[in-house]
């Protein structure tokens, strides 16, 4: 026998001095097929299920309240189980933080989700993937597919007793385009919820395009500042630096100074950012109706046109900061901007569509990133560039940056199909 | 004291063996890594405090690989009842058929691999630690941490925080196949400081870091990385941007590992030489650096973070020469891209943990030590800059492009240190461009094992690099 959430909930109950607990087990069956060339590799199947439990301990008359958490194996005994739980009841006492209450029940049911088909859903994705239009000169490296059937059951001592169950995919994939004996590749990692193979055709059509292009590029010149197009997944960092600094945790922290009510940017001369908190974006590859803590999510502005609304986050941070009901929002989605996307292409710019990795910094803003495949646009005429790099600071591009009207989702975030920086930094390969 | 061996695997041995057993009636070949590992995460500041019994390595579970006609699968589970083996073949079958249903209803055609070699080993091996994770006085290290938390705000310049952590592993694996029967107990400890700072409004974080293959004691004193940070720190807020070009640079020995690992530790992957997506594989033999370039890769060529006894696929832990005076020798491998290249496995086959599947993956990747002073290092340079502080990295196997984010530079004009200091660096090049440019190496060697490693954008696994201060010439931006 294993252990079963009934049997640990009792242990649990039975804990002297947990003033309160909460216990999630995760159950996952997974399957990954791994591909090369088009030939299978290798296939696999998860079937994992693990409990966490955290547990609460109040400490100078409700003045502060610590907590400890630890995973808790099926495979674990009673035994074993009852000395985790005596271990986190001490280690909780140790730790002070001030007060907070733990999410309560909203009274309104849970709607139930159909248990995901693994087995569908991963012949969708080999279907689509053996029929993605390949030629000679660019075809598909090879693939990594991953499909689970998630299920969540969160209980808590307030009472939350919720359950999610949903799918979540992701395609990892490899494409090569080669000429003359020279060959390049490009990476994707496609996540999603089922298999969605209209957007997994679209993507790696266009890494496809992308990596013949690449076959010709010329070494990027030293363009000192300019403006930089953000055009494919990578632009999610820059609206993440956005989405974080709304965080309970960052504004706790003080990480972030945004308050709601006040502009995030100062000064702002270009379109303003607006963003909405949402429990689902289509075939995300997390639709559950609750957060980890088991809040439900409702939809909600993060940020309203350049001005801070309001905050997300963990329950803990959202209650130092007053709001008792928020939550982690499974996705956000970013509204677009004042301008067409072909219009926001018409001046001089490099539109980078590819980089080695592409990051914002969340302390500082700073952005940096190698370009392995841009388009270089300057008086009518477009260069494939590759190589150097781009610098600069979220902090000053907030303030002039302009968004499409368009807008395109990946997996759980929704952003402007292009998105203007100005006064980039680009450091080339050729001086 | 000895890491003791893990009392669940010790009693779940001859399940698994029985499990074997069974499955061996199925398939040609059937192996067995089941894993017990327990540890804690502690982080302390002044606004949140944590306590877990999570790291990246804790895990109990057990992955079963099987083979048969040359195709071969894997099931991983964490659910079972060891009393029921009979069961578990049944589930175990299944599952692996079910997907073979569905890839015959898609007509996928698969590869033919060898049988993996069982040659008859035994091994039991506890590795040296000063205490255990799970013993560790949770209560007085949440103190020890607070203590230094509390010093930090007392001590340093514009904090907003100070953040101290602390985790360690004691890391349990058992390999069981018809013929081997290999057990590893070993614990690896890390921890550091973080200074949260601004100023002006700017905001910057800095970092002190220990990282060791030892136990918890590693954390009794922290002052070291305390003053790292909070010097850092002020730096960062000071720090200008570089005028981005060409220069000389000196590479700190945490900077040079960060160019090792992306350089010719991912580079030389040879799963990737499978997938034909490494440039390496036709270079073996040739020059990719200059005379000054020794490089080494393997779980056993120093004693770190990933040092371990066997990998996950129950290979030997090895000590590879990657690069020789420049010259390209070998790559590393996991044993089933060994099979299919012809070659031997390097004891690199690791897997994030028991649920994941096996990749190719660095262990401890170091350049070798030289012979000129960090003094003469620094007096040779007309313009450049002295990189230290490592943010992130990025491999390009296929095209030998590296991406460094390195954390700091110090600039140094006409021999001379002048104060000034850039942030952050981003680094970029052609690898063999930036190995051929290496024109002097420092006798000092250090070894880091404060991050952790993606394969692509997933598969984390714990790996150490380092190596002595480099002078080359980079592009920086």
């Amino acid at each position: 026998m294993t252990m079963k959430m009934e049997a640990l909930l009792e242990q649990i109950r039975a804990v002297q001095g947990a003033d309160a607990w909460s216990v999630t087990e995760r159950t996952e069956e997974g399957w990954e097929f791994y591909l090369i060339r088009g030939r299978l590799d290798q296939h696999r199947a998860r079937q994992t299920r693990t409990f966490s439990v955290t547990l609460y301990a109040a400490q100078e008359d409700g003045k502060y309240l610590g907590s400890a958490n630890a995973p808790i194996a099926p495979t674990a005994t009673p035994e074993e189980a009852a000395r985790i739980l005596a271990d986190l009841r001490l280690r909780a006492a140790y730790v002070r933080n001030p007060f907070y209450t733990l999410v309560r029940p909203d009274g309104r049911p849970a709607e139930p989700a159909p248990a995901p088909d693994t087995a569908a859903i991963a012949r969708d994705f080999l279907v689509t993937l053996r029929d993605l239009p390949q030629t000679a000169d660019a075809d598909l490296n090879s693939a990594e597919v991953f499909v689970t059937a998630v299920r969540e059951h969160l209980v808590n001592s307030e009472g939350v007793d919720v359950t999610g169950v949903w799918p979540s995919g992701m395609v990892e994939a490899v494409v090569n385009a080669r000429r003359d004996g020279h060959e390049v590749e490009l990476y994707r990692m496609l996540r999603s919820g089922s298999c969605d193979a209209e957007g997994l055709r679209r993507q790696l059509g266009d890494a496809l395009r992308f990596s013949r292009d690449r076959l010709g590029a010329v070494p990027t010149p030293a363009l000192g500042k300019t403006t930089v197009l953000f055009s494919t997944d990578a632009a999610c960092q820059i609206y993440g630096w956005f989405i974080d600094r709304m965080s309970t945790g960052m504004r706790y922290r003080r990480i972030s100074d945004w308050e709601p009510g006040k502009p995030v940017v100062d000064g702002a001369e270009g379109d303003l950012v607006t963003v909405e908190a949402l429990p689902a974006l289509p075939n995300a590859s997390r639709t559950c109706a609750f957060d980890a803590e088991g809040a439900r999510i409702e939809p909600f502005t993060v940020i309203d046109k350049g001005i801070a609304a309001r905050s997300w986050g963990g329950r803990q941070f959202s209650c130092y900061l007053g709001l008792e009901d928020s939550c982690v929002p499974n996705c956000f989605a970013v509204t677009g901007g004042s301008m067409g996307a072909e219009e926001l292409r018409a001046g001089d710019h490099l539109e980078i569509v590819e980089f080695s990795d592409f990051q914002v910094d969340p302390f500082n803003g700073d952005i940096a990133g190698e370009i392995r495949l841009g388009y270089l646009r300057r008086g009518g005429e477009t260069t494939v560039v590759t190589g150097g790099s781009v610098s600069g600071s979220m902090a000053e591009f907030a303030k002039t940056m302009r968004m499409s009207r368009e807008t395109v989702q990946y997996d759980t975030l929704s952003v402007p199909a292009v998105t203007a920086l100005y006064g980039v930094t680009v450091a080339g390969v050729e001086e | 004291m000895k890491a003791p061996f893990s009392p669940y695997l010790t009693a779940l041995a001859p399940r698994l063996k029985e499990l074997l057993g069974i499955l061996r009636a199925d398939y040609d070949q059937v192996s067995a890594l089941a894993t017990d590992s327990a540890g804690f995460a502690v982080q302390i500041s002044q606004r949140a405090k944590t306590v877990r019994s999570e790291t990246m390595m804790t895990e109990r579970g057990v992955v079963v690989r099987v083979c048969r006609n040359g195709q071969y699968s894997e099931a991983a589970f964490n659910d079972f009842d060891p009393a029921d083996m009979a069961g578990l073949a049944e589930r175990i079958r299944g599952a692996l058929a079910a997907q073979e249903a569905v890839l015959r209803a898609v007509d996928t055609p698969a590869y033919a691999t060898p049988l993996q070699s069982d040659e008859p080993l035994t091994l039991f091996w506890e590795a040296e630690t000063g205490r255990l994770p799970e013993d560790e006085d949770i209560p007085a290290l949440i103190g020890r941490l607070s203590a230094i938390s509390d010093r930090g705000m007392a001590e340093g310049k514009d904090m907003i925080d100070c953040a101290v952590r602390a985790q360690s592993t004691h890391v349990c694996k058992m390999f069981l196949s018809e013929h081997r029967d290999l057990r590893q107990s070993y614990v690896i400890s890390e921890g550091g400081v973080i200074a949260m700072v601004t100023r002006g409004g700017r905001t910057e974080m800095a970092r002190g870091s220990v990282a060791e293959r030892l136990g918890p004691e590693i954390f009794d004193d922290l002052s070291p990385q305390l003053a790292e940070a909070l010097e850092v720190s002020q730096e960062l807020l000071g720090a200008g941007r570089v005028e981005p070009g060409m220069y000389d640079i000196i590479t700190a020995p945490d900077v040079s590992g960060l160019i090792a690992h992306e350089a010719f530790g991912h580079g030389v992957e040879m799963d990737m030489f499978v997938k034909e997506r490494a440039l390496g594989a036709q270079y073996i033999g040739k020059r990719v650096g200059s005379d000054r370039v020794t490089m080494h890769e393997g779980a056993n060529c120093t004693v770190q973070v990933a040092s371990y006894a066997f990998d996950d696929e129950g290979t030997l832990a090895g000590d590879v020469t990657e690069i020789d005076r420049g010259i390209l020798r070998t790559g590393i491998c996991d044993a089933l891209s060994a099979l299919r290249l012809g070659t031997v496995p390097t004891g690199n086959g690791k897997r994030e943990n028991y649920a994941h599947k096996v990749y190719t993956r660095m262990t401890n990747t170091l350049f070798d030590s030289g012979e000129d002073s960090l003094e003469d290092m620094i007096a040779s340079v007309k313009k450049g800059y002295l990189l230290r502080g490592v943010n992130s990295g990025m491999e390009d196997p296929k095209h030998w492009g590296i991406q460094c984010i390195v954390e700091r530079g110090y600039e140094i004009i006409d021999g001379r240190l002048t104060g000034k200091v850039i942030s952050p660096v981003v680094m970029t090049g052609y690898v063999p461009d930036l190995l051929g440019s290496v024109s002097m190496v420092s006798p000092d060697r250090e070894a880091f094992g404060s991050g952790g490693c993606g394969k692509g954008h997933k598969e984390w696994v714990k790996v150490s690099d380092g190596g002595p201060y480099l002078k080359a010439k980079a592009r920086l931006g």
